[in-house]
């Protein structure tokens, strides 16, 4: 087991909001990288996102909410600086000559007026990387257009392919392209320092939202340039039947199954106790299920709604057929398999004591070369003296100056709304 | 250029779509990707329709296409003596090897960690499968709706509350497993700079999916409520899709600095947004169908593009819902260069949607070669890397080892 992370003596500053890029630079944190998070005290929307312990913000609230312990600070530290002061911009600068990597997450244009863009920020370090991640991207007609994550799984082409079968197009997610940006971001900036070991040069990326989706809708986007259209079939599938999801014992719970070839077929068959509509021709083929999914999907529904969910798929599982409960949040924290593999974590957050100690998704691998654990959550501010003293080499009375001029903070201003 | 992973040997050994994904990814930064396949059939996903020009041939299913890009391509039956060695000798000489067999196969085949890293003590191994190397789950069979359903995503995310859970087309979990594998593979890789020893990382599709939507686990553990379906239903102005003069739109509340229905009103023309029951978010909700019977045929009356182009203008957030051909189109990913055509023998000329990220202002994304067909690299790599004579190949070919 290694004792220090692989990115350890890799320095980040990220001027970051929302979700897709402190997910990505989440990664590089859970690697051991010193990702510090420059915060602006005008802007604490990710710290008044929640969620709340039983939905409240308490006195510390800025500190409180679980998204930061999911991505936000977790491993990072906290730098509560105003940038657009002429010393904090000052300030962000001396820290870059110790960074590696600038990440922002501004509408283009931002980073430049700030001075902060690519070109000026290897002038002070010629081995800077920085990381753009923006809607969609530094060129193009549409670069200033602002965006969300549902906006993004629109324009890319996934929600227009999502939705019941026969009806209209859905969105996808509220923020599933977060996800995979973010998870796009980490990947780019881990070649980017790869890159950089080999060649000691600085890199510049310019990442997007929309082409991160598009990248995911692949065969689509193949399938358009053809003229071949792909219906929307919900839960079904292009060629297996059943194929879908089927009500259980209860209220809203579901199972899933998946059925793909006659041999599956004849053991669901068997799971069902060889039920006489089942037999014959009609769903005899893998082709005659699929024409009469329809009907065979009814049939199945009045079996499946009959039985417990989670019951069901470990028996259906056991004969082999894919099959899966619909599995709620709550569920999932009880999960044995996810238990077993230690996938949850549980954590208090010494910042958000009155918080306690709650369950969060772990990360969605395991290296036993480069393990990953929660080991801190920034506060709002919290690392503002070490970093401007041991980084910046301030004085403690050049910090305390910012302080009480309003460029460096531990708190929200006291005039600042609740959430 | 060269692509950053252009020094890298990759093998893929996989039966589903998140191990051809993220081998993708490597190949589309350089890796040099050798996709092994079964002999005569290959992988499943070469026999998946939808296929180019609808003609069924294990050259042209799209997902194949989509998922292979950058890779060269060989056969080997690995249940025979000869196909395991062939496979040995190319383990030996690769940084990484991705595989999505049951746990427990590889090393029942003699192929499994312990043995290959023997030989290739830096190899990192990334093993991808629906629900990881152990636990209760791991011999379990799945697909990307299995995924989505274990994983919570499908309870929770995308469809109606007062439908069936509804998923997110085009198996968004087995991309999403992909990515989490390649950015496991890129910090292995920077460990294996630093210690020389590789690693077997393991990667689960369900846990991908657990993770993907921000608002499961903790906003339950934190809130004990259960996150439901249904965030897009009667949601005018932040979630539902609305027609436009030739296609759809979903408008949001953002960049109209708090006041969303002044700054609709007077761009729609439309005063009636301006009545007081719209002016909260419990409001709209409420009210959704007189809101939308004003909204929607102003909406109406734009195009896609120029509704983009007004909007970005004012600094409203808009996203257009474009279909496939839209985004194939689209006047923006042309003038960025996004995608990259590659020619293939069977498929014809195609672009492809690049990497994502451009790096120094250059596309990413590689564009060597389109997705092997079948067997395609076996002279190629079986005779002239791992020193087979033609004769050999047609012994191997006969037996049904290539």
């Amino acid at each position: 087991m290694p004792d220090k992370g692989v990115l350890e003596g890799v320095r980040v500053l990220t001027l970051e909001q929302v979700h897709a890029l402190p997910w990505g630079t989440g990664f590089l944190a859970d690697l051991g990288a010193d990702v510090i998070r420059v915060e602006s005290p005008d802007h604490l929307q990710d710290r008044k996102a929640g969620p709340f312990p039983e939905g409240t913000p308490g006195v510390e609230w800025w500190n409180e909410a679980g998204n930061l312990v999911y991505y936000g600070t977790r491993n990072k530290r906290s730098l509560c600086m105003d940038v657009t002061n002429p010393h904090g911009k000052e300030v962000f600068l001396k820290l870059v000559e110790k960074t590696d990597i600038v990440t922002d997450n501004f509408r283009p244009g931002t980073m430049q007026r700030f001075g902060f863009d690519h070109e000026s920020l290897s002038e002070i370090n010629p081995r800077i990387i920085t990381l753009s991640s923006t809607a969609y991207g530094y060129t193009g007609p549409w670069r200033r257009a602002g965006s969300r994550a549902r906006t993004v799984d629109a324009a890319c082409g996934l929600s227009y392919l999502t939705g019941y079968e026969g009806g209209p197009s859905m969105r996808a997610s509220n923020n599933y392209m977060d996800h995979s940006v973010g998870n796009n971001v980490a990947y780019a900036l881990l070649l980017a320092l790869y890159q950089r070991s080999k060649t000691g040069k600085g890199i510049r990326v310019d990442l997007t939202m929309l082409e991160t989706g598009v990248s995911a809708v692949g065969p689509a986007i193949l399938e358009a340039q053809r003229g071949i259209t792909r219906d929307r079939l919900g839960c079904a599938h292009w060629w297996k039947a059943p194929h879908n999801v089927y009500p259980a014992r209860g209220d809203d719970r579901w199972i899933v199954i998946v059925v793909s070839s006659d041999a599956e077929w004849a053991s669901l068959k068997e799971a069902m106790g060889q039920p006489e509509w089942a037999e014959g021709d009609k769903f005899g083929t893998a082709l005659a299920r699929w024409h009469n999914r329809h009907e065979l999907d009814e049939l199945l529904s009045e079996w499946t709604a009959q039985h417990d969910d989670l019951e069901l798929a470990r028996r259906l599982q056991a004969l082999g057929i894919a099959a899966g409960s619909c599995t709620t949040a709550r569920d999932l924290v009880g999960n044995a398999h996810l238990q077993e593999r230690r996938y949850l974590w549980e954590f208090s957050n010494p910042q958000a004591p009155e918080v306690g100690s709650r369950i969060f998704a772990g990360r969605p691998y395991r290296d036993p070369g480069n393990p990953m654990t929660i080991s801190k959550v920034a506060g709002l501010g919290q690392d503002n003296e070490e970093v401007l003293a041991n980084l910046a080499g301030l004085s403690s009375e050049e910090i305390g100056g910012l302080e009480s001029e309003g460029v460096i903070f531990g708190a929200p201003r006291p005039d600042e709304p609740r959430p | 250029m060269p692509g950053i992973l252009s020094e890298l040997r990759v093998l893929e050994l996989t039966h589903r779509p998140s191990g051809a994904y993220c081998a993708k990814l490597l190949a589309d930064q350089g890796a040099d990707t050798i996709k092994v396949e079964p002999p005569g059939w290959g992988d499943q996903a070469r026999h998946e329709p939808p296929f180019i020009d609808e003609v069924p041939h294990p050259d042209r299913g799209t997902s194949f296409l989509a998922f292979n890009t950058n890779k060269r391509g060989i056969t080997l039956d690995l249940e025979q003596a000869d196909g395991r060695e062939l496979f040995q000798s190319l383990a030996s000489t690769v940084d990484i090897i991705i595989e999505s067999y049951p746990p427990g196969k590889p090393a029942e085949l003699g192929l499994g960690y312990d043995r290959l890293s023997e030989a290739n003590p830096g190899l990192i191994l990334v093993s991808i499968t629906y629900f990881g190397q152990d636990g209760p789950y791991a011999n379990y069979q799945g697909d990307d709706l299995v995924a989505q359903a274990m994983g919570g995503y499908l309870y929770a995310v995308t469809g109606s509350a007062s439908h069936p859970p509804m998923g997110t087309a085009l198996q968004q979990m087995e991309i999403t497993a992909a990515r989490n594998g390649a950015v496991a593979v890129m910090a292995a890789l920077l460990r294996r700079e630093q210690s020389g020893e590789g690693t077997h990382i393991d990667v689960s599709t369900m846990e991908a999916a657990v993770s993907t939507p921000s608002g499961l686990i903790h906003p339950y553990t934190y809130t004990g409520r259960n996150p439901h379906r249904g965030g897009s239903d009667g949601n005018v102005m932040d979630g539902m899709h609305l027609p436009t003069l030739d296609g759809e739109v979903t408008l949001t509340t953002a960049g109209t600095g708090g006041r969303p229905m002044q700054a609709w009103a007077e761009f729609l023309e439309e005063p009636g947004l301006l009545d007081p029951k719209f002016g909260s978010r419990g409001g709209r909700m409420e009210y959704w169908e007189e809101l939308y019977a004003l909204v929607a045929p102003k909406l109406a009356q734009w195009t896609n593009l120029d509704l983009m182009r007004e909007t970005m203008a004012r600094g409203l957030v808009i996203g257009l819902v474009q279909t496939p051909q839209q985004v194939v189109e689209s006047p923006h990913l042309e003038e960025r260069g996004f995608f990259v055509e590659m020619d293939h023998a069977r498929a014809g000329t195609l672009r492809y949607p690049g990497s994502g990220f451009f790096i120094d202002g250059e596309n990413a994304m590689e564009s060597t070669r389109p997705a092997p067909r079948l067997g395609e690299h076996n002279v190629e790599i079986l005779c002239g890397e791992l020193g087979l004579t033609v004769r050999d190949l047609g012994l191997l070919r006969a037996a049904r080892v290539i």
